[in-house]
């Protein structure tokens, strides 16, 4: 069984994020990318647990993104991951979830893949749509929100567990499959320092963005993509009000009262 | 090799994942343990588990095998978190150097591999109630019978001593010989007549334990003796010279978060109508802390570089131990005064980066001595 985890670098979440000067992204001069993105890290430690648990062949990390990103596939590699592809895109593209899927899904159809394990949303962009998308281009069934999966290698058959609103479902579907994740079995582990050095040495493949297009275009030829036209950061917060107070009684008194009679929560 | 300040992919990966250790495991107790004088041992085992200790130790006996590039820079993450249980990750890397430098490929595999193996702690027996500058004047007697050694004495201000359970101890055959009767050997901790004495009640690195190690007629085999006779006080000299970079390195750790505290702070804490950071005399210290704080970081780096190429570098490892924990000192105080009276507060954190600082000044020999081989290797050039 061959397992692939699509991972994305992404801007740490500490980071104090400007508008670009474009307006469409981020200014990303001076912010630290990185690749805690929680549902990704969820999706590699669950590919790993898979290699673990059923004995897969192979676990290849994989991303799209500029030559920055090479930290994602590395770290993952570090985690326990046998192989890395990276399809470079120059640093200042600004690809939407579709092209993104595309071009994962031209080079993943050029390798073997039982499970393709992504996480469900990038922790940047939060799109969420690579997942389904990738399922529909590669021709697979595609399944969301999962939280446990296990392989049965004889039937291919998957069995999954996801939560759905008040409650967890449990449900079976066939692999070959795109699996993209809520969280995972286990918190994700930690590269040790011999798994780091060690990872140095594991193959890491480029694919030039070119190479990767005319995949995508082999597999489907219409590349409908969105384009974002402006960026904006949140307003500032205003509206906080101060309560004055001389006890923690009347400091109640006048909390409960706003709440009830201003924010009408109570 | 040109020079470059870019740190290699590994470099920053290895940075990370100390980061990492340091913000999700120490920084979390580092308060706690402080207050307590608590050891947190599920820090240490956490720390080996990662690959995080035994650092210098060749990665054919089950260490790391880092540069001591590479350690220094996991040293700062890690002492930005917490100083105290910085020093008991070190000690390891402390009491271990000697069987690096001195040991035989039988010793390193009997000891060192099942050791580095497994999490363990250990601990490096120079210092004594007497004196620990002057090392060569120690008193603790080794007396040759037959195929073994009976060692007496006490060890002092001893890091992890009482949860350890390998010793590397320093002991005289004949004091009248000075530096010349010192010999160095490998105690196991289920030696019959090895005691841990006091556990002391520090003023700073309260995560960290310190005991005096008490010897009565500890008997050590042949096997155990580490060098020749009489070759333990240049094993001591050398594993200090290797290892006294790093606390350079940790002082760094401690300086830089004390920095960044003060300096977040000085944007957040307003008077006059403005962030304190916009008065000159308080931007003054930013500015002061921050050129401090740079030059400690090179200074260490390029000590640690300069080990790595092969060269000796007793003047710049002084330079950087000496220079980079007095300018903690400095760093720490003015941090403290830069958050006025909240900084001489227990309930916010600067306070014991001073505390934690000042260990930097005193261990892995003082700053006096420091000074006092800085100017004879500088001397040396003229004559």
């Amino acid at each position: 069984m061959d397992v692939i985890v699509c991972v994305k670098h992404v801007p740490d979440a500490e980071t104090r994020l400007r508008a670009s000067s474009s307006g469409k992204w981020i200014d990303t001069d001076g912010v630290k990318f990185t690749v805690n993105n929680t549902y990704d890290e969820a999706a590699a430690e669950e590919a790993l647990r898979l290699k673990e648990k059923c004995g897969a062949r192979s676990v290849r990390v994989i991303t799209v993104g500029p030559a920055r990103a090479e930290e994602a596939l590395r770290y993952v590699l570090s985690m326990g991951a046998d192989e890395a592809t990276h399809i470079e895109v120059p640093a200042d593209a600004l690809l939407d979830p579709l092209t993104v899927a595309r071009l994962l899904a031209g080079v993943i159809k050029t390798l073997p893949h039982d499970i393709v394990m992504v996480g469900k949303q990038a922790a940047d962009d939060e799109a969420g749509v690579v997942g389904s998308a990738l399922g529909a281009l590669l021709g697979l069934p595609s399944y969301a929100f999962v939280t446990q999966l296990d392989p049965d290698a004889a039937s291919k058959t998957l069995k999954m567990h996801r939560y759905v609103e008040g409650g967890e479902e449990h449900f079976h579907g066939p692999f070959p499959a795109v699996v993209s994740l809520l969280k995972g079995a286990a918190d994700p582990r930690t590269p040790t320092l011999p798994n780091i050095l060690k990872a140095r040495k594991k193959p890491l493949t480029k694919v030039p963005l070119a190479d990767a297009e005319a995949k995508a275009r082999a597999l489907s030829p219409t590349a409908a993509a969105g384009s974002v036209r402006s960026f904006l950061l949140p307003p500032p917060k205003t509206g906080a009000k101060m309560i004055e107070f001389q006890t923690p009684e009347e400091a109640a008194e006048k909390l409960v009262r706003l709440l009830r009679e201003e924010a009408k929560v109570l | 090799m040109p020079i470059s300040f870019d740190l290699t992919q590994d470099q920053k990966e290895l940075q990370t994942l100390a980061a990492k250790f340091a913000r999700e495991e120490m920084a979390p107790r580092a308060a706690e343990a402080d207050k307590k004088g608590h050891f947190p041992e599920e820090v240490y085992r956490k720390a080996w588990e990662l690959g995080l200790m035994n650092l210098n130790v060749a990665t054919e006996y089950g260490g790391a095998g880092l540069p001591l590039l590479e350690q220094c820079i996991i040293t700062e993450e890690l002492a930005a978190a917490c100083g105290g249980m910085t020093t008991s990750i070190l000690a390891n890397c402390l009491a271990l150097q000697p069987i690096n430098l001195a040991g035989t490929p039988e010793q390193k595999e009997r000891v060192l591999r099942p050791f580095c193996g497994k999490y363990g702690l250990a601990s490096f027996g120079l210092t004594e109630p007497s004196g620990g500058t002057d090392a060569a004047a120690l008193k603790t007697r080794a007396e040759k019978k037959g195929d073994h050694y009976v060692l007496n004495g006490q060890k002092c201000f001893i890091t992890n001593a009482p949860q350890a359970s390998l010793y590397t101890i320093f002991a005289t055959l004949d004091p009248a010989k000075r530096d010349k009767g010192i010999t160095a050997f490998i105690v196991p901790r289920d030696s019959p007549g090895l005691s841990i004495g006091k556990e002391e009640d520090k003023m700073g690195q309260r995560a960290s334990s310190t005991a005096t190690v008490l010897l009565e007629d500890v008997e050590v085999s042949k096997e155990n003796l580490l060098g020749k006779e009489g070759e333990g006080f240049r094993i001591a000299m050398q594993t200090l010279d290797s290892t006294r970079t790093p606390i350079g390195a940790l002082a760094v750790g401690i300086a830089r978060a004390a920095l960044e505290q003060a300096a977040k702070y000085s944007l957040q804490r307003t008077s006059f109508g403005k962030p304190i950071a916009q008065h000159q005399a308080v931007a003054a210290k930013i500015a002061n802390m921050t050129i401090e704080l740079e030059a400690s970081r090179l200074l260490t780096w390029r000590s640690a570089w300069l080990v790595d190429q092969g060269h000796r570098a007793s003047l710049e490892s002084s330079i950087a131990k000496c220079f980079s924990s007095d300018s903690a000192m400095r760093i720490c105080d003015e941090a403290i005064q830069i958050f006025g009276g909240y900084g001489y507060m227990r309930d916010y954190p600067v306070e014991k980066y001073l505390r934690d600082a000042k260990l930097c000044q005193i261990y892995e020999g003082a700053n006096e001595i420091q000074r006092q081989v800085i100017a004879r290797e500088f001397l040396k050039r003229f004559g």
